[in-house]
């Protein structure tokens, strides 16, 4: 599930009372339908946690920080679960570094071992692939979504990456000012947004296309001979038959459909109107 | 509680000790300095007084003991920062750990480094002024587990401070403990203080035990009253500065949450 939001929308506040080192105000936080407060140990010892906005102890291994925490987890076979998790986010190499001496992407790495050192059923990341290049950013995406199917881990992700929300999500909801704004797909979030943008390289007749347009009052933009038309799905076959029958020829044409990135800046960009 | 949490935090401080030359330097390096600037000083001392005086002895023996207190305060404290300067505290408490399990790791570290620390000392004071303090071991005994636990309120009290109010007040968690060491008679007898200290004093656990000590040392009798009352008192302070930390804790909790807490 990808839980989004513009900044200070409370995704982070949520994220910390979900993991009960923030005390809601008012409201129950349930998992596996038990009460969060009441059965807090038993709870975390199945969900698990990697953010940003927090560090594993700098001046200790790899190896000393694995150790610690499968302990604090109560890890069985603990010998194999750290080399387990060691071979999949291949730190094999910075065993015996400390953490200060990694880079971030290492770092990053380093934290994701941590948050899945307990086979946890519930997972929280926080832009868990910020810091990393796109190859290892790709190759913990996949990770996610095998453990997810493997598994069945529930993961709660938050990033400014919408091409990865969309790939690693099943379900997004958007939130602002701690309310729930939207709860679906992806895919139907994106739908949400009707405009598509068509882009056409016009060999003969761009100025009738422009007047074609201003008639219709449809949005465009001009780039050189590119013109950028901003209309509704169903709304493409007719305006390229319309040109055709106007005489106007391109040797160029492509349709970009409004994908997440579109639905969040417009979503963002409503509830900045609304403040 | 469960051990292996517990186990877990241990292991956790015992490795950053390993790779910390400020915590080899905070177990070593300065009680080394201490007594050797105070055993010397002691020393240059004694030629004055009678001859007999036991004034090496009682000034070791009050720096060593002192070190128990300090050294029960500042594991507590000083661990509870490096997980603020780390940025772990949120890592550690996301997990099922609890706010009583951490006391407890902290304090078992405390206990070892303390006991490390003191047998430590002790052996620097038999090889510097050849002073034993394992003459008394017996009498001595009560008063080094007292010491321990009045360490520990201080530790509990600063850390519920840290939790509330953040890193701004992390100078108490070095000299937080000293507050109490012009009233707890460390080198000196408590009839030396003007009239209202010794009435604070009387308020202080720990200058029950190191009159009592300084009485071992001149007479060979442990004053078992003394040791009452400071138990007393010490388990009083234990108990508040439990309650005042958990209280903190829940507060920063409902307050702004532990990620802000730095």
């Amino acid at each position: 599930m990808g839980f989004l939001g513009p900044n200070g929308a409370g995704k982070t506040t949520t994220i910390q009372m979900l993991l009960g080192v923030l005390t809601p105000t008012s409201g129950e936080i349930f998992y596996f339908g038990k009460e969060f407060q009441s059965s807090r140990e038993k709870i975390l010892e199945n969900v698990n946690f990697s953010s940003t906005y927090t560090n594993l102890p700098w001046e200790l291994t790899v190896k000393e920080n694995l150790t610690y925490l499968s302990y604090l987890y109560q890890i069985k076979n603990r010998r194999q679960r750290i080399e387990k998790i060691v071979k999949i986010f291949r730190l094999e190499k910075l065993l015996n570094q400390q953490l200060q001496e990694l880079s971030s992407g290492q770092l990053t790495r380093v934290n994701l071992a941590k948050a899945l050192i307990n086979f946890p059923k519930i997972l929280l990341l926080d832009e868990p692939t910020a810091s990393l290049d796109p190859e290892a950013a790709s190759y913990i995406r996949h990770f996610l979504l095998k453990q997810r199917q493997q598994f069945k881990v529930s993961i709660i992700f938050t990033s400014h990456n919408m091409a990865e929300v969309e790939e690693v999500c099943d379900r997004v909801i958007f939130i602002n000012h701690g309310k729930i704004i939207d709860d679906d797909t992806p895919q139907n979030l994106a739908r949400k947004i009707e405009t598509c943008h068509v882009e056409l390289n016009v060999a003969d007749g761009l100025k009738r296309t422009i007047e074609f347009c201003r008639e219709q009052k449809i949005n465009y933009k001009l780039e050189g001979r590119y013109i950028i038309v901003d209309l509704k799905e169903k709304e493409i076959p007719q305006f390229l038959q319309t040109l055709m029958e106007k005489g106007v020829s391109y040797d160029q044409i492509a349709i970009d459909k409004p994908t997440l990135e579109d639905y969040f800046l417009l979503t963002a960009k409503k509830t900045y109107e609304n403040q | 509680m469960k051990i292996n949490r517990i186990y877990a935090l241990f292991l956790r401080y015992f490795f950053y000790f390993r790779h910390s030359l400020d915590r080899m330097s905070d177990a070593f390096y300065w009680p080394t300095m201490d007594l050797l600037l105070w055993g010397l000083t002691s020393v240059y001392f004694r030629q004055y007084l009678p001859k007999g005086s036991a004034v090496v002895l009682m000034i070791v023996s009050g720096i060593v003991f002192w070190l128990l207190v300090w050294r029960g305060q500042y594991e507590i404290t000083v661990n509870l920062l490096e997980e603020l300067w780390n940025r772990n505290l949120v890592n550690l408490f996301v997990s099922p750990l609890t706010l009583w399990e951490w006391a407890a790791a902290v304090l078992l570290v405390g206990l070892i480094k303390g006991i490390v620390s003191f047998v430590f000392a002790s052996l620097v004071a038999f090889l510097l002024y050849k002073v034993n303090l394992f003459t008394y071991s017996f009498s001595f005994l009560p008063l080094v587990g007292l010491l321990i636990i009045n360490g520990w309120w201080v530790g509990f009290l600063v850390a519920g401070v840290i939790f509330r109010y953040g890193t701004k007040f992390q100078t108490l968690a070095w000299t937080g403990v000293t507050i109490l060491s012009p009233f707890s008679a460390i080198y000196y007898p408590l009839s030396i203080l003007p009239l209202w200290a010794q009435k604070v004093a009387a308020l202080i656990p720990t200058s029950y035990l190191f009159e009592a000590g300084r009485e071992v040392i001149s007479t060979g009798v442990l004053d078992w009253q003394k040791v009452l009352t400071s138990l007393i008192l010490s388990f009083i302070y234990l108990i508040l500065s439990l309650i005042w930390l958990k209280k903190s804790f829940d507060y920063i909790l409902a307050k702004k949450g532990l990620v802000k807490v730095f």
